[in-house]
């Protein structure tokens, strides 16, 4: 059903114009017949007016005192000579005359006539008279039509009508749906309606209660995640502090890597989870503002220094102007600073990596190469799935990881409407991701 | 060093008191907030690190109540929040510096140093990172043993990138350290003054990111 409003009004119509119809057909039969009575009546008054009327029964013929083609008469004396016609009326004997008086149906001159003989046995002579069937028809028709043209006139009249009513009756559904559409993704205020019908009452109510245990829900979530956020790190941070402790009292230090790596990895899995959680495009509140790409680029680079330097890895940032985008602060580092972390992750010691932002037409790029292995192609889909690492865990480069990190920049970008692409670096022989943003030009020559 | 160290965590806590006291720190460890301000008030550290998440009061409470008593004690703050949003607020509030959890304890007393070289500036005025001494007091610069002239922006530079050693210092945090909000700033002002700070310095002393900032490392 494509539209109530069209259903409802095609139906009723259709309703309207049968009832019509059956009522019309009705009306007609009983006109027809009622036609036929009264016409019959006449027939026969006639006959008798003609009989008590005209008295001779030597043959005359009339000069004929009925004009009409429709109606006449004739007079036959009993040996079956003719008496009297009228003008119109033919010589020959136009029915059967048996004993009985009574009304027929004869053909005669093309036409259908109806008969009405009259016996007179007093002067020995039938009396008939006879009018054509059709004629009689048509006057019934005549009034059926009358009646018919101003039911046909009102349907259209009709139909504008119940499209109003219905669209009346359906303005707070119409009204509902409106506001559910136009409802933000963080917006899970009820919805409100005036005077709800009857029929939407429970569909109101199912809503509103949906949205508000959603919210809850969603509160719920997001204290989780801090609460989590809070009970992980914190011991997290405290067990680094006591390996710290203990490197600083052991002499012999390698014995103690594993589990600096045990740790290292606990921590990165927790913040990972944490991450995409917090990013996921269904959790996300994002607070988007307008934002300088290469600052953010900038601090977050920065922050990162530490694990570059300790790699001896090369790091650069080229850019050719302000650039702004709409977005999350907060998203946006998190998004720069697992690309960076992967690129230095998987790129050998005294590798390169290249940060560009460029603008391109309407759009920000956003590149990030260095001169690592790369991605073979046939991953570049895979990689941006959940907890996918490619070779498992016996990957290639032997580090830490979860296979995050890629999924929380997808997710990233996608609430950024951004579109994200992999592709093997020209200039350094390593991975090169590609981000394309759309560009916030308000204002851009500040 | 006197730290007043205010977490709630007793594992962390006690783990931390013995990795500053191995790094040379006094360390006072506090479990509450209400108990940090009372100390504070009595006796005023050298350096403060606090944790947001207190059980009693919250730790930006803390901080505002600090600043109300001294307003040049460094604090540093510890947080298992990393929403932007805290992370602004905590520097708004008077906090020098903000690290998050789970963090490195390198990392932690890279930027214990900071605060430490930035009060000694302020007290002692002298300030040494390898061949190269600086004197806030005197603004003098010696590099191998021998004065050498600095303007007062180049001096201002130096001494943000040498108070930070070890940590890169974007063109953007450099600008805004030597030119106040709303005075006009070339696009390369940074990178002018960068080119005549090292032909006055020993060769790599200031390290440059591409793109990115500067760094002084420590040695």
């Amino acid at each position: 059903m494509k539209s109530i409003r069209v259903y409802l009004l095609l139906a009723l119509l259709a309703i309207i114009t049968l009832v019509t119809f059956v009522s019309l057909l009705q009306g007609y039969q009983s006109s027809i017949s009622k036609a036929q009575q009264l016409f019959d009546e006449r027939l026969q008054n006639m006959a008798e007016i003609i009989a008590t009327a005209n008295q001779s029964v030597e043959p005359q013929i009339s000069n004929g005192f009925i004009h009409s083609q429709t109606v006449f008469f004739q007079i036959w004396h009993n040996d079956l000579s003719l008496l009297a016609r009228s003008k119109n009326a033919p010589n020959v004997l136009l029915t059967d005359i048996d004993s009985a008086t009574g009304f027929k149906d004869v053909n005669f001159a093309k036409y259908r006539w109806r008969t009405y003989v009259l016996r007179d046995e007093i002067l020995q002579r039938w009396i008939i008279t006879a009018e054509r069937t059709d004629i009689r028809y048509t006057l019934a028709e005549n009034v059926v039509l009358a009646s018919i043209v101003p039911i046909v006139l009102a349907i259209p009249i009709a139909a504008f009508i119940i499209w109003l009513a219905i669209g009346l009756g359906l303005k707070p559904l119409r009204n509902l749906t409106t506001q559910l559409s136009h409802k933000q993704v963080d917006d899970l205020s009820p919805v409100e309606i005036k005077d709800t019908p009857e029929e939407l009452t429970q569909l109101v109510s199912t809503t509103n209660d949906l949205l508000t245990r959603l919210n809850t829900a969603f509160i719920r979530e997001q204290q989780f995640s801090a609460d989590a956020a809070h009970e992980l790190r914190t011991p997290i941070s405290s067990l680094k502090v006591q390996l710290h402790n203990l490197q600083a009292d052991n002499d012999n230090k390698s014995s103690l890597q594993p589990l600096a790596k045990g740790i290292d990895r606990m921590g990165q899995v927790i913040e990972q989870i944490l991450s995409l959680y917090r990013h996921s495009p269904d959790q996300a509140m994002l607070q988007h503002e307008r934002l300088e790409l290469t600052t953010i680029a900038q601090q977050v680079i920065a922050e990162q220094y530490d694990l570059i330097a300790d790699k001896k890895q090369k790091i650069s940032l080229s850019n050719t102007t302000t650039c702004f985008v709409d977005g999350d602060q907060f998203a946006l580092e998190t998004l720069i600073q697992n690309l960076i972390v992967n690129a230095s992750k998987y790129t050998p010691k005294k590798g390169e990596i290249s940060v560009t932002i460029s603008v391109e037409g309407d759009q920000l790029r956003l590149s990030v190469e260095d001169s690592g292995p790369g991605i073979a192609e046939q991953y570049h889909q895979r990689v941006f799935e959940r907890f996918y690492r490619i070779h498992g865990d016996r990957h290639d480069s032997n580090t830490l990881g979860c296979g995050l990190g890629l999924a929380i920049v997808k997710h990233i970008t996608l609430m950024h409407n951004a579109d994200i692409s992999l592709a093997e670096s020209a200039s350094l022989g390593g991975l090169k991701v590609d981000i394309l943003f759309p560009q916030n030009k308000e204002g851009s020559d500040v | 060093m006197q730290v007043l160290l205010i977490e709630d965590d007793t594992a962390l806590a006690e783990a931390l008191t013995r990795s500053l006291k191995h790094e040379g720190f006094t360390v006072n460890p506090l479990a509450s907030g209400n108990q940090a301000i009372t100390s504070v008030k009595i006796e005023l550290p050298d350096i403060v690190i606090l944790d947001l998440g207190l059980p009693d009061i919250d730790g930006t409470e803390v901080l505002k109540e600090i600043r109300k008593h001294s307003a040049d004690l460094p604090v540093l703050v510890l947080t298992a929040r990393t929403s932007l949003d805290d992370k602004v607020k905590g520097l708004d509030l008077g906090a020098d510096d903000y690290l998050a959890k789970p963090f490195e304890v390198d990392e932690l007393m890279a930027r214990l140093r900071v605060f430490e070289r930035r009060s000694s500036t302020l007290k002692h005025a002298g300030l040494s990172i390898g061949e190269v001494t600086i004197d806030s007091a005197s603004h003098q610069v010696i590099v191998s043993g021998e004065q050498i002239e600095f303007s007062r922006r180049e001096f201002m530079l130096l001494k943000a990138l040498m108070e930070n050693s070890g940590r890169v210092q974007t063109r953007d945090s450099l600008e805004s350290k030597l030119y106040s909000w709303g005075e006009e700033v070339a696009s390369n002002t940074i990178e002018v003054h960068i080119h005549h700070l090292r032909k006055k310095l020993p060769s790599n002393f200031i390290k440059t990111l591409r793109g990115i900032g500067y760094i002084v490392k420590p040695i």
